[in-house]
C-alpha cells in the first residue's frame, strides 16, 4: 500500500485534516469537473457552504469575534485537503478569508461583514491601486480572486502604508467588476478585475500592519494550495501507472516513471515542511520563500502527472491537464515569482 | 563587388534562420523557394489563423465535436495540403520536402498550434502513402487531393498508428513485440477483416482518407505489422468520438472503431509485415523533426506576445526597461535559434538524404508514361502486384539506404523531444513573469501554455524519443531495416 510518510503533527491538526479531507472527497471531487468546466456561482457558492461547516468560512476570525479561530497552520492543513480535489474552490476560500483577515485583526464600528451572514464568498482587491479620498474609494484592481459574483470586497488603500482597510458593497454606487472572459485555470475561484470610482464604504477598519497579514496569508495559503495539487498528481498519476502497460510491464516499471513520482513525493515533503516553517515565523519572507518554492513544484508535479498518463493526461477526462493550470495560476498571483524573489533581498536591506 | 557582398535577403535569412542563409548562397532557387513558403504561411496567419485562434480554441472547449471547415477550405489556396505530394504529382514537395513542411509547420503553429496541427496532421496521413511506394494509389488519392485543393475543397488524410492499449509501444520495435495490441486485420479471402480502435487520431473525423498501421495477427504484432489505406464509407468504418483536449484543439482527436470493415488487398501499402519499416519508422523519420517545429512555432509565438506585453506601458512603466525581462528575453530568443537550429539540422539532412526519392531520374522516368495509362485500372493492379510492388521496392532501396533512415530517426528523435522540452519551457517562463495581471497577450500566452504541452506527448512522448535517440546513435542497436522485395507474405 502506498502512503505518505506521516507528517508529525498536533492531534488537532490531524483531526481537521481529517474533516476537510472528508469534505473534499465527499462535497468537491464528485464535481471537480464540473467546478472547473462551469463554474456557476450557484454551484461555488453551494460548495462553500458546505464548507462552513469545518468553519471554514471564517477560519481566520477569532472565535471572541464570532469566527471559527484556526491559527494559520490550522488554516492551511485544511486548505491543503481541499486542494487535493478542487484547487480552485481552495483559493476561493483563501481569498475569501483573506478579505475577512482585516476585520479580524483590526478596529472598526459595527458588525464585520460577512461573518454569520450569507456573503461569501468576499473579495480581496488585492494587489492593485486602492486610494481612499474624503471617506470614498477609487481602486483598479486587474485581477482578484472571487471578483465575480461576490457580495462585498476588501480593499486595503495603498497610500498609508498598509494599516486601514476597507469593505464596500460590490452593488454600491462606482463599482464596477469585470468577470475574467476566459481563466486559465482556478476557475471555481471566478477571477475578474475591479473598478471603483468614489465607491461608498461600509466598514472602516484601522489598526495594524493589515498588508502584511493579507500578504502573509496569501503566500502562505498558496503553498498549501500548492501541496495539496503536488498530492492530487502524485495520487492519480500513481494510480495510474500501476494500471498502464507500456512495454511488457506496468509503467510504474519504467525508471523514468519512477523519478517522476518520487520528485512528486519530494515535493509534498519539502512543501510541507516549508508551509509548516513559515506558519510558525510572524515574518513574510519564509512565507514569501515557501509560496515560490512550493507553487513550482506543484507546476513540474502537475506537467509530469500529464506526461506519465500519456495522450490520456492531456484529455478533459482524466483530470489531470485541470491541474497544470491550476498550479501554474497559483505560481503568478499575487506577484511573479521573480519579483517576489527580488522582494526577498528587499527585506534583507531594509529588516 | 556585388558578388561578394550577400543578397539582402540572404542577410535576412542569416539573421532568422543561419542554416538557410548560408545555404542560400549556394542554392539560391531552392531556399526562395522555402521562403515563399514561409511567406505564404504567414499571409495565412494574418488573414486566417490569426482573427479565429483565440475564438475557436475557446469555442471547442464548449463545443468539442464543432471543426472550422472554413480555415480548411481557405488553407486550400494556400496549397498546403500538397506540401507533402512530389512535384511530378502536382504537388509541392521537391528536394526541400522535409525542410518545406517544418518551415510552413512553424510558422503556422506561431499563430495556433491547434490549425497548425490540423494542416500538419494531414501531410502525415500521405507520408506512408508515399514512403511505401504505392504507387497504385497515387494516381488516385494524391492526384484527387491536388485537384480538389485547386477548387477549394480540402481532401483529408490522416495517420492512425496509436491504439487505447499501446501509445508508446507502436513506435518502437522492441517494445511492439510485447505489446497489447487489439486491433486486428484479419486475412480473409480477397483482403482483409479488420476489428478493433485506434484512438487520438489527429484530423481522423474529417479525413476522407487514412493510412493506418495494424497487426495481422494480434498475437504476433511486430512480425505482422502492415499499412493499410483506410476509406471513409468503407462498411463498419466510424469515427464515433473525438476527444476534449487541453489545447491544440482547432484539430480534433478522433477514435477509430472498425466493426467487421473489410480491406481489400489493393489497400495494402508495401507487403504484409512491412508495416514497422515503412508504416512508422521511417515516417517517424521524417516526421519527428517538424513536430520540433510545431514546439518552435507554438514558443515562438508566445516570444512574440510576451515581448508585446513587455513593451505595453502597465501602471507607467514597461517591464522591457527592467533589466530582468531583457535578460529573459535573450534567454527566449537563444532556445528559439537552438530550436530551429535543431529541427533544421534534422529536416535539411533528411532532404539530402531523401532527395534522390523525389528527383532522381529513375524517379521522374515512371511519370513519362501518359497519365491516362498511369491512372488506369490495369496499371494499377500491376503496381500492386507481387512484382510491381516488387520491382517499386528495389527502386526504393535504391534511393534510401537502411543506415540514412537509421541516421535521420536519429536526429528527428533528437529535435523532437529537445524542442519540444525547450519550447515547454520557454512559454512557462514566459507566463511565469506574465503574472495573472491581464492583458491581450496573456490570452495568447496562456494558450501556447496548454498547446505545447502536447509535443511532448505526441509523435511518440519524449521518454520514447530519448530512447530512440539512445538506441539508434548511442547504442547502435535500432536500425531501420528498409524491407527487402519479393517476399511473400509476412517475414
Ligand atoms: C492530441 C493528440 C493527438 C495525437 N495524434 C495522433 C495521430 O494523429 N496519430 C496517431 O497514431 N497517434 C496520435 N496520438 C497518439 C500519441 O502518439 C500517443 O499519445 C503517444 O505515442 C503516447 O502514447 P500513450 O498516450 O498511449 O502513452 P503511453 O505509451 O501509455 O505512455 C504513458 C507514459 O509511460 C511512458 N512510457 C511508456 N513506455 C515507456 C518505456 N518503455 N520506457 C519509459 N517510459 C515509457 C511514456 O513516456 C508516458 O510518460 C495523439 C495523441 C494526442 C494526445
Amino acid at each position: 500500500m502506498a502512503r505518505l510518510p506521516e507528517f508529525r503533527e498536533e492531534q488537532e491538526y490531524r483531526i481537521l485534516r481529517d474533516s476537510a479531507a472528508s469534505f473534499a472527497a465527499d462535497v468537491l471531487a464528485p464535481q471537480a469537473e464540473e467546478l472547473d468546466l462551469q463554474p456557476a456561482p450557484w454551484r461555488v457558492k453551494k460548495a462553500l457552504a458546505k464548507a462552513d461547516e469545518l468553519g471554514m468560512l471564517s477560519a481566520l476570525v477569532p472565535e471572541e469575534k464570532g469566527g471559527g479561530g484556526l491559527d494559520d497552520y490550522a488554516f492551511c492543513v485544511a486548505l491543503e485537503e481541499i486542494a487535493v480535489e478542487e484547487a480552485g474552490v481552495a483559493v476561493a476560500l483563501l481569498a475569501h478569508n483573506a478579505a475577512l483577515l482585516p476585520a479580524a485583526l483590526g478596529e472598526f464600528e459595527g458588525l464585520i461583514t460577512g461573518v454569520g451572514e450569507e456573503s461569501y464568498p468576499a473579495c480581496l482587491a488585492f494587489p492593485g491601486e486602492v486610494a481612499l479620498r474624503e471617506g470614498k474609494v477609487n481602486a483598479r484592481v486587474p485581477f482578484a480572486f472571487n471578483a465575480d459574483g461576490c457580495p462585498f470586497i476588501t480593499l486595503i488603500p495603498t497610500q498609508e502604508a498598509g494599516t486601514r482597510a476597507v469593505t464596500v458593497r460590490s452593488d454600491a454606487a462606482g463599482v464596477s467588476i469585470e468577470a475574467e472572459a476566459y481563466p486559465l485555470g482556478l476557475r471555481a475561484a471566478r477571477p475578474g478585475a475591479l473598478k471603483m470610482e468614489g465607491a461608498e464604504p461600509s466598514n472602516l477598519i484601522s489598526g495594524g500592519d493589515m498588508l502584511g497579514a493579507v500578504e502573509r496569508a496569501l503566500f502562505l495559503g498558496l503553498s498549501a494550495v500548492a501541496v495539496g495539487i503536488i498530492r492530487n498528481a502524485l495520487r492519480k498519476a500513481y494510480a495510474y501507472a500501476r494500471e498502464r502497460y507500456q512495454a511488457g510491464k506496468m509503467i510504474i516499471e519504467h525508471q523514468q516513471m519512477r523519478i517522476f513520482l518520487a520528485e512528486m513525493l519530494a515535493g509534498v515533503e519539502e512543501g510541507r515542511s516549508l508551509t509548516r516553517e513559515s506558519c510558525s515565523s510572524r515574518e513574510l519572507a519564509p512565507a514569501v520563500t515557501a509560496w515560490m518554492r512550493n507553487t513550482a513544484r506543484a507546476v513540474q508535479a502537475a506537467t509530469d502527472g500529464v506526461q506519465i498518463h500519456g495522450g490520456y493526461g492531456y484529455m478533459r477526462d482524466y483530470g489531470m491537464e485541470r491541474l497544470m493550470r491550476d498550479a501554474k495560476y497559483c505560481q503568478m498571483y499575487p506577484t511573479t515569482s521573480q519579483e517576489a524573489l527580488l522582494r526577498l533581498l528587499d527585506i534583507y536591506e531594509t529588516g | 563587388m556585388a558578388a561578394t557582398v550577400m543578397s539582402e535577403r540572404g542577410r535576412k535569412l542569416l539573421r532568422d534562420f543561419p542554416a538557410l542563409g548560408a545555404l542560400h548562397e549556394h542554392d539560391r532557387k531552392g531556399i526562395e523557394g522555402l521562403i515563399g513558403l514561409v511567406e505564404r504561411a504567414a499571409e495565412y496567419n494574418r488573414d486566417v489563423a490569426l482573427p479565429r485562434a483565440l475564438e475557436l480554441d475557446e469555442r471547442m472547449e464548449r463545443e468539442p465535436d464543432y471543426f472550422d471547415w472554413e480555415m480548411m477550405r481557405e488553407a486550400c489556396k494556400y496549397r498546403f495540403f500538397s506540401l507533402a505530394i512530389p512535384e511530378v504529382l502536382g504537388g509541392l514537395a521537391n528536394k526541400y520536402m522535409v525542410t518545406g513542411m517544418a518551415l510552413v509547420v512553424e510558422e503556422l503553429c506561431s499563430a495556433c498550434g491547434g490549425i497548425g496541427l490540423a494542416i500538419a496532421a494531414h501531410s502525415l496521413g500521405v507520408a506512408p502513402l508515399i514512403a511505401s511506394g504505392a504507387m497504385a494509389h497515387w494516381e488516385t488519392v494524391l492526384h484527387e487531393i491536388v485537384e480538389e485543393e485547386k477548387k477549394g475543397n480540402p481532401v483529408l488524410m490522416a495517420y492512425a498508428i496509436t491504439e487505447p492499449s499501446a501509445g508508446t509501444d507502436v513506435e518502437e520495435p522492441e517494445f511492439l513485440a510485447v505489446a497489447r495490441i487489439g486491433l486486428e486485420a484479419k486475412r480473409v479471402k480477397g483482403g482483409y477483416r479488420v476489428n478493433g480502435r485506434k484512438c487520438f487520431i489527429s484530423g481522423g473525423s474529417e479525413a476522407k482518407y487514412i493510412t493506418m498501421t495494424a497487426a495481422t495477427d494480434r498475437s504476433r504484432p511486430l512480425e505482422t505489422w502492415t499499412t493499410f489505406l483506410v476509406e471513409r464509407g468503407m462498411e463498419g468504418f466510424s469515427t464515433p468520438r473525438v476527444e476534449l483536449k487541453m489545447g491544440q484543439r482547432a484539430c480534433h482527436a478522433a477514435e477509430l472503431l472498425f466493426e467487421d470493415v473489410f480491406i481489400p488487398h489493393s489497400h495494402v501499402l508495401g507487403y504484409e509485415g512491412d508495416g514497422i519499416a515503412n508504416g512508422i519508422l521511417i515516417i517517424m523519420a521524417a516526421s519527428r523533426g517538424p513536430v520540433g517545429a510545431i514546439a518552435t512555432g507554438i514558443a515562438r509565438g508566445a516570444f512574440e506576445h510576451f515581448l508585446a506585453w513587455a513593451r505595453e506601458p502597465a501602471n507607467g512603466k514597461k517591464p522591457i526597461d527592467e533589466d530582468r525581462i531583457r535578460m529573459a528575453l535573450a534567454d527566449m530568443y537563444a532556445v528559439l535559434e537552438e530550436n530551429r537550429g535543431l529541427y533544421l539540422g534534422h529536416s535539411l539532412g533528411g532532404d539530402a538524404l531523401f532527395r534522390n526519392a523525389f528527383t532522381h531520374p529513375l524517379f521522374l522516368s515512371a511519370f513519362m508514361i501518359p497519365r491516362r495509362i498511369r491512372a488506369s485500372k490495369p496499371y494499377a493492379s500491376l503496381l500492386n502486384s507481387y512484382y510491381g510492388k516488387g520491382l517499386v521496392n528495389i527502386l526504393f532501396r535504391y534511393f534510401i539506404k537502411d543506415e540514412d533512415a537509421t541516421d535521420m530517426l536519429a536526429k528527428a528523435s533528437l529535435a523532437k523531444f529537445a524542442c519540444a522540452d525547450n519550447a515547454m519551457a520557454l512559454v512557462s517562463r514566459a507566463l511565469e513573469l506574465m503574472g495573472t495581471t491581464p492583458s491581450p497577450q496573456r490570452r495568447w500566452v496562456e494558450k501556447a501554455y496548454r498547446d505545447v504541452k502536447l509535443t511532448q506527448i505526441y509523435e511518440g512522448t519524449n521518454q520514447l524519443n530519448r530512447l530512440a535517440l539512445y538506441n539508434t546513435e548511442i547504442a547502435g542497436t535500432l536500425k531501420v531495416e528498409i524491407p527487402g522485395p519479393f517476399k511473400k507474405g509476412v517475414r
